[in-house]
């Protein structure tokens, strides 16, 4: 009786916990489908290209786009151009403008168009397409202080030639390439948004690229299907859907791979890349990104008002020790806030080596012997690699004397509290950045140290006259005279590294794992966020 | 049956003003935390005056109380807000996403009772037996165990080692080419049944398995040793002892009369555990990928998506306070003893 009691009782539990358990292959593979009757032509099953990325949407009007949707914005819409990654042959790759010229004094530029190019929804690219794209940019993108600055009018000279008046002799050909604000979108779809400002949000898109959107499923799944028409033509091996899971943990992606769930992945916890350098499935590439860490010193409040101070916090920063930490090494020391490879990086640009001696001197000249002051420090929460390194600035200050407080905030109220009230904000402010474009000089050195009234991302609030002159200059002739405006942009950054408004910590490399498998992935620091261009790949099984 | 129905009411009417507590004090929560709302919504590149224009667009300028009474206006005509994340109304947001997590809540929850309750029983049985011992260490492992840990190990075992079940996800991407599943109710195990997609079916379970594991395992716990404790009470009645003499099997005195009447506070406990539950999903959701609330809610809670943390709360707090009515009704029509007063 007993028995039978807990033998039922346990067999209960046993059924219910087996019964869902199987194998993990469900799918009904094609290849062993019943042969179809004769006659009837056997359905080709559809090239697959299965990728885990971390991005989501945060909006699907690529006008508006200005965050991590750039992963798949860049394979549905395209730029007139797409730069190249450093050392190409070419700067540029044409792609809806075949060629362009400028005039002498490069206020105007004139982009002749790819002719037979069509539209996802069935519209053809013209020149007024274009002229309303950047029109919208302009207007009212997420980035439109990239043509605000610089762009007066549009004009369509005929059906394929637009032409570009600037106020100023701006790299046109590098904004036109922009990841964002940049995109080239069908009319139908513009006049549609100027009647529904949401029209994209309910999972729309209007672009030229090799890629239609198929369906979105938030946080879940993101479906793309090959665009037949596409003027770029198709070839053997490419893929006809690209099946996109939307992962945000590190390890599942890793394991998603491993197991054989996706071909790619876009992230993984950064101490397991190392086992695939030897691992002869796979190609190991680690790449200079987009990507550096720097730290602003609020120059409007003592000490760090103070350039010796900020000089001598400087000497006091254990940089190789951060990029051990914060990046397991992956990384290399800044020179000033230009990432390296991007415009106008130089090796030129001075850099602080860690010598607390040096520190402590300075800090005695300054009037601060033994340090004796403290300092808030605020970083984003959200940010791992700012949370591991910043307690190494803490524990390096106290070697002079100096008391950090470290107060990790959420990203959005870091910086809703140093925009607020900036004298009375943190001291010491670290922050991820990245250039919207390939022209750090314009954006980096700009929006993070040339002083405007209202503070863009200057949140040093430094005002140096001479630096924002030096930046000036260097804008003006990056196009008429790159090597003048390099040679400012030096001497901007040596000034800037000088003063020490900012600390420079490091630019970060990033690892892609790629299956032997997958051919044509090219590695493309200027789309930091579109790290697959899924009409490059071409498989050979 | 008047008396059910006027409870029943009168319950729905103190769970709403529940809710509108709820709403005060998560709206002005969210109010307060330091953070420019227009700011967020317009990204970081903004100028003052595109900030201000969007204030003014989301209401933003008005006085707080103002900003309150126009949005529970808007939410009686079923408008939580556009979301600052997603730009998507969040109402939309919710309903894309809650299938998903009430699918996986609710087989947790099954497979916790279905466990739960057996093995508390068991365990009151045999009590001081090596069965007792056993099922009270997997109680306390149970709930003791983060579901982080526990999911990760059970993706090592089943997915990386075994290879027996999928590692994340919902259903299987493939399916989409070979089977497609046809959505319904976008719950997909009932859709697959519903349609008669028996490989959907069987995908769809499956990827079930190990993420309702992980959420089961600490409800199984705290229902083993709920039950456990009420029946070792219940056991001790003079009415089974004399079932006992009576030469009743031993079966129908434990399942039928003993369990009968040790069930209310374990129905009490998996209730209030369902709704508790609902927020752990969130974390198993996470760890498995699953598409449901989870990292929506996190993604808004890292961004102060404010009308998105106002619309996951209020459907949060609906949830519990449904769950709670149904239990105590539940509870009344299983034990009459209890009162609906």
């Amino acid at each position: 009786m007993n028995k039978k009691y807990i033998f039922s009782t346990l067999l209960m539990i046993v059924v219910l916990t087996l019964s869902a358990c199987g194998p993990t292959t469900t799918a009904t593979p094609l290849a062993t489908q019943p042969p179809a009757p004769t006659g009837i032509p056997t359905p080709v099953p559809p090239r697959v290209l299965k990728i885990a990325n971390t991005a989501t949407f945060t909006t699907w009007d690529p006008v508006k786009s200005f965050s991590t949707e750039a992963a798949y914005m860049g394979n549905m819409y395209e730029q007139l151009l797409r730069i190249n990654p450093p050392g190409s042959a070419e700067k540029y790759t044409p792609l809806l403008a075949t060629s362009w010229e400028t005039s002498a004094d490069s206020l105007v530029w004139t982009f002749h168009l790819r002719p037979n190019v069509k539209f996802h929804d069935g519209e053809s690219l013209t020149a007024e397409a274009v002229k309303l794209s950047i029109e919208a940019a302009k207007d009212h993108a997420g980035a439109s202080f990239i043509w605000a600055y610089a762009l007066d009018t549009i004009e369509v000279v005929d059906d394929l030639t637009v032409k570009f008046n600037l106020f100023y002799a701006a790299p046109l050909d590098l904004i036109a390439s922009s990841l964002y604000g940049a995109w080239i979108i069908s009319p139908k779809a513009l006049a549609a948004v100027a009647a529904d400002p949401n029209y994209f949000e309910a999972g729309l898109e209007a672009g030229t690229g090799p890629y239609m959107l198929e369906s979105y499923t938030p946080d879940q799944e993101v479906v793309f299907q090959r665009f037949d028409d596409y003027w770029g033509g198709w070839q053997a091996g490419q893929f006809d859907t690209v099946l996109v899971e939307i992962v945000g943990e590190a390890l599942t992606q890793q394991q998603m791979l491993e197991g054989g769930e996706v071909d790619l992945v876009t992230r993984m916890p950064e101490e397991n890349y190392a086992a695939f350098k030897t691992n002869p499935d796979y190609n190991y590439y680690e790449e200079q990104t987009f990507f550096n860490y720097v730290g602003f010193f609020n120059t409007l409040r003592p000490p760090l008002d103070n350039p010796a101070v900020r000089q001598a916090l400087s000497y006091a920063i254990p940089y190789q020790d951060i990029i051990t930490v914060g990046v397991t090494g992956k990384g290399t020391q800044s020179r000033g806030p230009v990432p390296q490879g991007v415009w106008p990086w130089s090796d030129q640009v001075n850099q602080y080596t860690y010598d607390l001696t040096k520190a402590r001197e300075l800090l005695a000249t300054a009037g601060y012997p033994d340090g004796g002051f403290s300092l808030n420090l605020t970083y984003a929460s959200e940010n791992d690699i700012e949370a591991a390194f910043a307690p190494l600035i803490k524990d390096s200050f106290a070697q002079l004397g100096v008391d950090v407080t470290i107060e990790p905030m959420l990203w959005s109220q870091q910086w809703e509290a140093s925009k607020s009230d900036p004298a009375n904000a943190q001291d010491i402010f670290l922050l991820l950045y990245w250039p919207t474009y390939s022209d750090a000089g314009s954006d980096n050195l700009w929006s993070m140290f040339y002083y405007t009234e209202y503070p863009f991302f200057n949140l040093s609030y430094w005002n140096n006259p001479d630096f924002n002159a030096l930046v000036d200059e260097a804008i003006a002739t990056t196009v008429t005279d790159p090597a003048i405006s390099q040679a400012k942009y030096i001497e901007a950054m040596n000034l800037l590294v000088d003063q020490a408004a900012g600390l420079f910590f490091m630019d970060v490399k990033y690892t892609y794992i790629v299956p032997k498998y997958l051919e044509g992935f090219e590695y493309n620091l200027n789309y930091p966020f579109t790290q697959y261009f899924f009409y490059q790949l071409r498989t050979t099984r | 049956m008047l008396r059910k129905l006027e409870f029943v009411l009168r319950r729905l009417l103190t769970s709403l003003f529940v809710l509108v507590g709820v709403s005060v004090i998560t709206f002005f929560l969210s109010r307060v935390v330091p953070n420019n709302a227009a700011a967020l919504y317009i990204g970081p590149r903004a100028r003052p005056e595109d900030i201000q224009r969007v204030s003014i667009q989301l209401g933003l300028d008005k006085p707080l109380p103002v900003q309150y009474t126009i949005y529970m206006r808007d939410l009686l005509h079923g408008d939580l807000g556009t979301s600052i994340g997603t730009k998507r109304p969040v109402l939309q947001e919710i309903l894309d996403r809650a299938p998903a997590t009430l699918e996986l809540l609710f087989t947790g929850m099954f497979l916790a009772t279905m466990l739960g309750v057996p093995l508390g029983v068991l365990s009151a049985r045999w009590q001081g037996k090596p069965l007792d011992v056993a099922v009270r260490a997997i109680s306390i492992v149970g709930v003791s165990m983060p579901a982080f840990f526990l999911g990760l190990m059970l993706q090592i075992i089943f997915f990386r080692n075994l290879d027996w079940l999928p590692l994340a996800g919902r259903i299987s991407n493939d399916l989409r080419f070979t089977n497609p599943l046809e959505t319904i109710t976008h719950f997909l195990v009932l859709d697959a049944l519903l349609t008669r997609n028996w490989i959907a079916l069987k995908d769809a379970a499956i990827h079930l398995v190990l993420p309702a594991i992980t959420l089961a395992a600490y409800p199984i716990g705290l229902i083993a040793r709920m039950t456990r404790a009420a029946m070792l009470e219940v056991l001790e009645q003079d009415y089974i002892r004399t079932a006992r003499a009576y030469g009743i099997r031993d079966v129908i005195i434990t399942y039928l009369y003993a369990l009968k009447n040790a069930i209310s506070p374990t129905l009490t406990v998996i209730g209030l555990t369902i709704a508790f539950a609902l927020t752990g999903t969130f974390f198993v959701e996470i760890i498995f990928n699953w598409p449901g609330l989870g990292q929506f809610t996190v993604r808004s809670l890292l961004n102060i998506d404010y009308p998105a943390i106002m619309g996951i709360t209020l459907f949060g707090a609906a949830a519990y306070v449904v769950i709670n009515l149904v239990v105590d009704i539940l509870q009344a029509w299983i034990d009459p003893r209890i009162s609906l007063k």
